[in-house]
């Protein structure tokens, strides 16, 4: 997992993906420990998430992906935004933030 | 589309929505009979405003609402999609027209040839058949070959095999083909519907969903799989038992195994509620939870109904019935009132703000419900129990009215949020 080793712009991505809630806990998707990785390519204007989801068919994954596309769209319309679902390594509640942990409550 | 997601495999809402409708009325209208038929609880349970009553139950609510909550978690559990929906509208129409028809006959059967009974009992048998061939066609495209998915598809084949015997049962009441009394063999349909049916699905759902609402994460599912052989095996002895050999020690036997099976999917549970990060249990666990605990109170009636201790003997008749009434006015209607607010909410959510999300401000699927009118039918239900086992014990009618009139208000609260789930419209700033 790269997500400590983010760049300020792509810092700013991973903030702004604080606005996309899991619908049925009510908590963000950063404070969930779903984004793993988080690329921005300034010469292919590209930029690459690569998430997870806390199980697997999760009826409103879909919708968690579509939001944040659309999130980064808003902020970035120059560049193509390319969300990658994985499944590996596998999300365990050990990758929950303290703030997503005091949030789920 | 991305492995994993089930978003683009779920039905379109006018497949399942029907099916939460006709349940909440079915349920309000169970807990009006309820109310008349009080007297009747405190006799003999083959009675036929009782299995008028357990008809409307069984096949009209609990199995209604299951049925459509399937066609949406098939798609969640085994990541496919769903093999017909003209076939579940179909199913739809004929479940809940033969339900009805046979409910309504049961209300006069005097355990003779019945007309009405027969055309109800055709219809569902029907509809039972046509609900099985689409989930089993839609597992055989699944590539996940998990226990959840087993336990879903042996319980959709107990379910046919349950209706089968109903078939054959009301035959043999104008026919008299089959020796066995008939106390036994509805004994044994009771217990395939309760077990194969009902138990076993849940078991399956519940260990996908479970895990998900309450986050938490390797759980033992060897628990499960040992689950899943106790309560088969127990299940097909008992059934041989009952029909063919009924005496004690092979009853005890059977249903001794039934029950470890039930312990080993208790301590599951225990251990996903006990494990579990989200703290804080929505109205839909808590009434969840309250499903489970009912079934662990069901177990030891069922066991004094199957060890038949001498200092019980008295009783044991209103034991015996309050076994079967706890199973489905207790663990299952209770699992049923919470899940619904874990499934339905989500299914009008996803229907109305699924291209919107992101783009606009949309209410939460949490938001499209009173939490409050839950809050209070969670509490007028679990009082509705306490008076009904309380009134059964004491064999008092009045007690048992008053279990009713809560039960009644817990409908009517019910359908009110049911409703305005169904009917929300769009909220988006």
């Amino acid at each position: 997992m790269n997500i400590h080793n983010l760049t300020p712009e792509e810092q700013k991505i991973f903030e702004l993906l604080k606005n996309v809630m899991d619908p049925e806990v009510a908590v963000n998707i950063v404070d969930l420990g779903l984004i793993y990785e988080v690329h921005l390519n300034e010469e292919e204007k590209l930029i690459h998430v690569v998430m997870t989801l806390s199980t697997r068919g999760c009826p409103l994954g879909d919708t968690i992906l579509q939001n944040v596309e659309v999130v980064i769209q808003g902020s970035y319309p120059d560049y193509i935004v390319k969300v990658e679902l994985v499944w590996e390594p596998e999300w365990t509640p050990d990758l929950i933030t303290e703030a997503g942990r005091e949030a789920i409550g | 589309m991305q492995a994993g997601l089930s978003t683009k495999n779920a039905p379109s809402a006018a497949v399942v929505l029907p099916h939460f409708a006709f349940g909440a009325v079915a349920f309000l209208a169970a807990s009006v009979i309820l109310f008349f038929v009080a007297p009747d609880l405190v006799g003999h349970y083959l009675s036929p405003h009782l299995l008028s009553l357990t008809h409307l139950l069984v096949l009209g609510w609990i199995s209604m609402v299951i049925f459509g909550s399937l066609y949406q978690l098939i798609p969640v559990v085994m990541e496919v999609k769903l093999y017909s929906e003209k076939l579940a509208i179909a199913t739809f129409i004929l479940f809940g027209s033969g339900l009805v028809i046979l409910s309504v006959s049961f209300w006069s059967f005097n355990f003779g040839h019945n007309m009405g009974i027969d055309i109800g009992g055709t219809l569902v048998l029907l509809a039972v058949i046509l609900f099985a061939w689409n989930a089993i066609k839609s597992a055989a495209k699944t590539e996940r070959k998990t226990i959840e998915n087993t336990f879903i598809i042996t319980a959709v084949i107990w379910l046919v095999i349950t209706v089968i015997l109903a078939i054959v049962i009301v035959l043999n009441f104008s026919m008299h083909f089959i020796s066995t009394s008939h106390l036994q063999l509805l004994k044994t349909h009771a217990h395939m519907g309760l077990a194969g049916w009902f138990l076993l699905l849940v078991i399956g759902v519940a260990s996908k969903l479970m895990p998900m609402f309450l986050i938490v994460h390797k759980l033992p599912k060897r628990l499960l799989t040992y689950a899943y052989y106790l309560i088969n095996g127990g299940l097909v002895l008992l059934s041989v038992a009952y029909t063919f050999y009924p005496q004690t020690w092979f009853l005890t036997f059977s249903g001794l195994l039934i029950v470890s099976g039930i312990v080993l999917f208790l301590r599951f549970n225990q251990l996903a509620f006990g494990k579990r990060l989200r703290k804080k249990l929505d109205v839909g666990m808590k009434m969840s939870a309250m499903g489970f605990i009912l079934l662990a109170l069901t177990l030891l009636l069922g066991l004094t109904s199957l060890l038949k201790p001498e200092f019980f003997q008295a009783v044991q008749l209103r034991i015996d019935m309050l076994y079967g009434v706890l199973i489905i006015f207790g663990f299952l209607s209770s699992l049923v009132l919470g899940q619904t607010y874990k499934t339905l909410p989500f299914i009008i959510w996803l229907k109305k703000y699924h291209s919107k999300v992101g783009k606009q401000k949309v209410p939460l699927p949490q938001e499209l419900y009173s939490d409050k009118v839950a809050n209070r039918h969670f509490y007028t239900y679990l009082a509705g129990i306490i008076f009904l086992v309380a009134g059964m014990l004491m064999a008092s009618v009045l007690v048992i009215r008053i279990a009713a009139a809560l039960i009644f208000v817990t409908g009517l609260l019910y359908n009110y949020n049911v409703f305005k789930i169904l009917f929300h419209k769009e909220k988006v700033q």
